[in-house]
């Protein structure tokens, strides 16, 4: 059949083709702006964190009794729970910090070179308070420099040196050596590679350390250690019971690897990205039982027709053939209305919601899944089109 | 009556001719509905002024009072520093006023049982007022000096004594002895605009609450935001966090009308030209007076996964609109004859559009119970996907009106032109078909 013919039947039944081709042109849109935030949502997921997420472990927690959250019984406190982490069979290294990485937010504040505040000024830098094996748990490379190896008391005359990551050391210093500077937190000791720090910080890399007892733990502590591999899963059992075994008044928030702080902390991309994908799976399965049901009564309606074109000598695969290109058509027309849309969405979303613009190969894919799905959905009704018998079907004639 | 019943039986009949396309209208129409009602309901409740009565009349004053010049970030801190709010106080001009933060905490009857961790939201007595928190039994503070009392909330007594009615017993909070003043009824502000930053409106009530004066001498530090533009120590919160630009509150004021908040503002202009010129505070003026109704959309707190997915459930609405008048026109212009039959028999077109009303209404019977199933596992889902937002997942009478209204209209869409098309066609040609 010719095109012409093709576009002269579809528009034939103009409303039931209008809105086919809308509901088309709509799925197409929701499904290209899914796979673009679940895209997105796989780079943020799969960005590299400088950290071994699946075999730190993270334990967040704090006294009960306002007594153990003062020094000297915090600083006593935190190295028998250190003492007692590190005795668990399995556990390579194990430290205190503040706050954990891989986190939305927490202590941080400005730093600049002493001097050069306007020009150097980096705003909400983290800040940690670390006890000295924090390096080793992390994995973390001294790039320049060497670490502090003992932890001194804020509260002592000067500052304890710091530690950069290599991220912000560059946005300080440039190319410059680091170690010997002075910052406004202190003299910088050491220069390490990048870890993720907090996500609404100025720049996820960007971190600043200092080996001492934290200030204070009224918003809790981290304990963080790096087990062997293979005994993780039991590390991570036994760590319950050996904190509480050391100190019964404290309350632990929560035990878990590096790898779940990532997943939680992106849980609201990931939710929404799970839920739009949810949403154009079922959007495609409506458009397939549109599809489905618009062939197969048009099919019937259409069965003198058939029938004719059946005594006149086109055989079952022309007419099936014809069927389904009957619904490509649709679906092509449908598609090109359906890139309109999504940029519209796609658009409309980005008010609300950070998502990539719209661009590439993915208007292809979208629309071949999309011709998959209408041609699965009208193969069935197609198929039993073709055995409309040239007798039955020209009997009224 | 026995007519409409007639015109139910006929519609049942129809049903039972061709069940499989019924079955999908109703299934792709309970779907869309059931995915728009879920997110429906977030959206409602999130977006929904909790203090109606009062919320154009409570205002979130906030100033640029910082002891540096700022020459890139300008924007106002969006907590108070000890100092601002006794500044800020000292008019009359509010009608009721009160600052407050939230910390937490560790309270339990004695020493020797073990602790439950609490919210503690640490105020001034005009909060209780201020937010209309009904007092189940006791009082509140008398004023705002310091005293160790707290209030408890219903639920932190009975979890707690087992009872609610606990005034004068004695309670350890951590480790320092207070009394209890009072126990409050049930009470949750839904969102709660008092605590906005940093999304807290999301956030449950807390469980007990604590003078802010206390709350300064107890070193309570905030556990939602705090920021520190000098050297004060923030572990001296009762010495140098009353002096220091040490900023952790956030402060109510209730102007019941527009010349109050004129006055109001004025007052605010004259405290920062006043202080610029002490020179204590050299960075620009940047006074802000945010009233409670729009206090989410101006700490950018407003949930932007469930408005992105508003915008797509309408969508799919739409989609599911189309393709149930797809199915019900295909479904009608199948059973044409019929309806032409009963023309040519003698019935008009408006007992035929009492028919197509019987078929609305059946239609709607069946979208509604599919939808509220669909909706319910819909909200399930969100509540796993986006727990943040796991508070705003109720359905109420005015929301479940609402939902049922529009489940109705969309039945009676899908069903308009199918049931014109087959009742206003020519009359001959359609009984030759």
């Amino acid at each position: 059949m010719s095109f012409y013919m093709l576009c002269k039947v579809l528009f034939s039944r103009k409303v039931v083709t209008g809105l086919l081709l809308l509901q088309l042109a709509m799925t197409l849109a929701l499904l290209l702006n899914s796979i673009l935030l679940a895209q997105q949502t796989h780079q943020q997921l799969s960005q590299p964190t400088g950290l071994d997420l699946d075999n730190i472990l993270l334990v967040q927690l704090k006294p009960t009794t306002a007594s153990l959250r003062v020094y000297p019984a915090l600083e006593d406190l935190l190295n028998r729970q250190l003492d007692a982490v590190q005795a668990i069979p399995g556990v390579i290294a194990a430290a205190y910090s503040n706050q954990s990485p891989i986190a939305q937010g927490g202590n941080n504040g400005n730093i600049f070179v002493v001097e050069q505040q306007e020009r150097t000024n980096v705003p909400s830098v983290p800040m940690y308070f670390v006890s000295k094996d924090f390096f080793k748990v992390l994995g973390s490379q001294v790039l320049q420099g060497e670490l502090p190896q003992h932890s001194v008391s804020l509260d002592a005359p000067g500052t304890p040196d710091v530690v950069l990551t290599q991220s912000l050391a560059q946005k300080l210093f440039g190319s410059a050596s680091a170690p010997g500077q002075q910052v406004s937190r202190g003299r910088v000791a050491a220069v390490i590679s990048d870890f993720y720090g907090q996500r609404s910080g100025s720049h996820v890399m960007y971190n600043n350390m200092q080996v001492a007892p934290p200030y204070g733990v009224d918003w809790g502590y981290s304990i963080l250690l790096r087990s062997q591999p293979q005994h993780t899963a039991a590390v991570r059992q036994q760590l319950d019971s050996a904190l509480r075994n050391v100190e019964p008044n404290i309350e632990i928030y929560n035990i878990r690897t590096l790898a779940e702080q990532h997943q939680r902390l992106y849980r609201n991309e990931y939710g929404l990205a799970t839920l739009l994908a949810l949403l154009s799976g079922l959007m495609l399965l409506v458009t397939m039982v549109s599809s489905y049901s618009s062939t197969h009564f048009h099919a019937l309606k259409r069965q003198q027709e058939i029938g004719i074109k059946r005594a006149l000598g086109a055989s079952k695969k022309i007419i099936f053939i014809e069927l389904l290109t009957e619904n490509w058509l649709c679906t092509a027309l449908g598609s090109v209305l359906g890139v309109f849309l999504a940029l519209l969405l796609n658009h409309a979303l980005a008010q609300v919601i950070s998502i990539p613009a719209l661009s590439g190969y993915l208007p292809l894919v979208a629309i071949t899944v999309l011709l998959l799905c209408v041609t699965v959905a009208t193969w069935y009704p197609a198929t039993i089109a073709t055995r409309v018998s040239p007798a039955t079907a020209t009997k009224a004639l | 009556m026995e007519q409409f019943i007639y015109y139910l039986k006929v519609s049942f009949k129809g049903i039972k001719r061709a069940p499989l396309p019924y079955a999908l209208t109703i299934f792709i129409l309970s779907v869309g509905l059931g995915v728009f009602f879920a997110n429906a309901t977030f959206y409602y409740q999130l977006n929904r002024d909790p203090l109606p009565q009062k919320s154009d009349k409570l205002f979130f004053p906030m100033l640029n009072l910082v002891p540096y010049e700022c020459s890139t970030d300008c924007k106002t801190p969006s907590v108070l520093s000890y100092n601002n709010v006794e500044k800020l106080s000292q008019t009359d001009i509010p009608t009721q006023a009160a600052a407050m933060y939230s910390a937490d905490g560790y309270l339990r009857q004695s020493a020797d049982q073990a602790p439950l961790p609490v919210s503690i939201r640490i105020t001034q007595r005009d909060f209780f007022s201020l937010f209309d928190v009904p007092v189940l039994h006791g009082s509140i503070w008398p004023d705002n000096s310091a005293r160790h009392e707290v209030i408890l909330t219903k639920s932190s007594a009975e979890k707690l004594f087992g009872r609610t009615n606990v005034i004068g017993e004695k309670l350890l909070l951590d480790d320092r002895n207070v009394t209890v003043a009072a126990v409050l009824d049930t009470w949750q502000m839904l969102p709660r605009l008092y605590d906005a930053n940093n999304r807290n409106h999301l956030s449950d009530a807390d469980d007990i609450y604590l003078p802010l004066e206390t709350g300064y001498d107890m070193n309570y530090l905030s556990n939602s935001q705090s920021q520190t533009f000098d050297d004060t120590d923030y572990r001296q919160l009762s010495t140098q966090g009353r002096t220091g630009a040490l900023h952790q509150l956030q402060y109510w004021v209730q102007l019941d009308t527009p010349a109050q908040q004129q006055r109001y503002w004025q007052f605010m202009a004259n405290l920062v030209q006043d202080e610029k010129a002490a020179g204590r505070h050299p960075s620009a003026p940047n006074n802000q007076l945010v009233a409670m109704r729009n206090i989410v959309s101006y700490f950018g707190g407003e949930s932007s996964d469930i408005k992105a997915f508003a915008l797509v459930t309408l969508l799919f609405l739409l989609v599911c609109l189309f393709n149930a008048s797809h199915l019900s026109l295909n479904r009608y212009l199948s059973n044409q004859y019929e309806f032409s039959l009963r023309r040519a028999l003698g019935a008009n077109r408006s007992q035929l559009q009492l028919q197509m009303l019987a078929d609305v209404l059946l239609m709607a019977i069946f979208t509604i119970i599919g939808a509220l199933i669909t909706g319910f596992a819909g909200i399930k889902l969100m509540n796993q996907l986006l727990p943040a937002n796991s508070l705003f997942s109720n359905w109420d009478l005015p929301l479940l009106l609402s939902l049922l209204a529009i489940a109705f209209v969309c039945s009676y869409l899908v069903t308009l032109y199918p049931s014109l098309r087959a009742s206003f066609g020519t009359l001959n040609q359609q009984l030759k078909e």
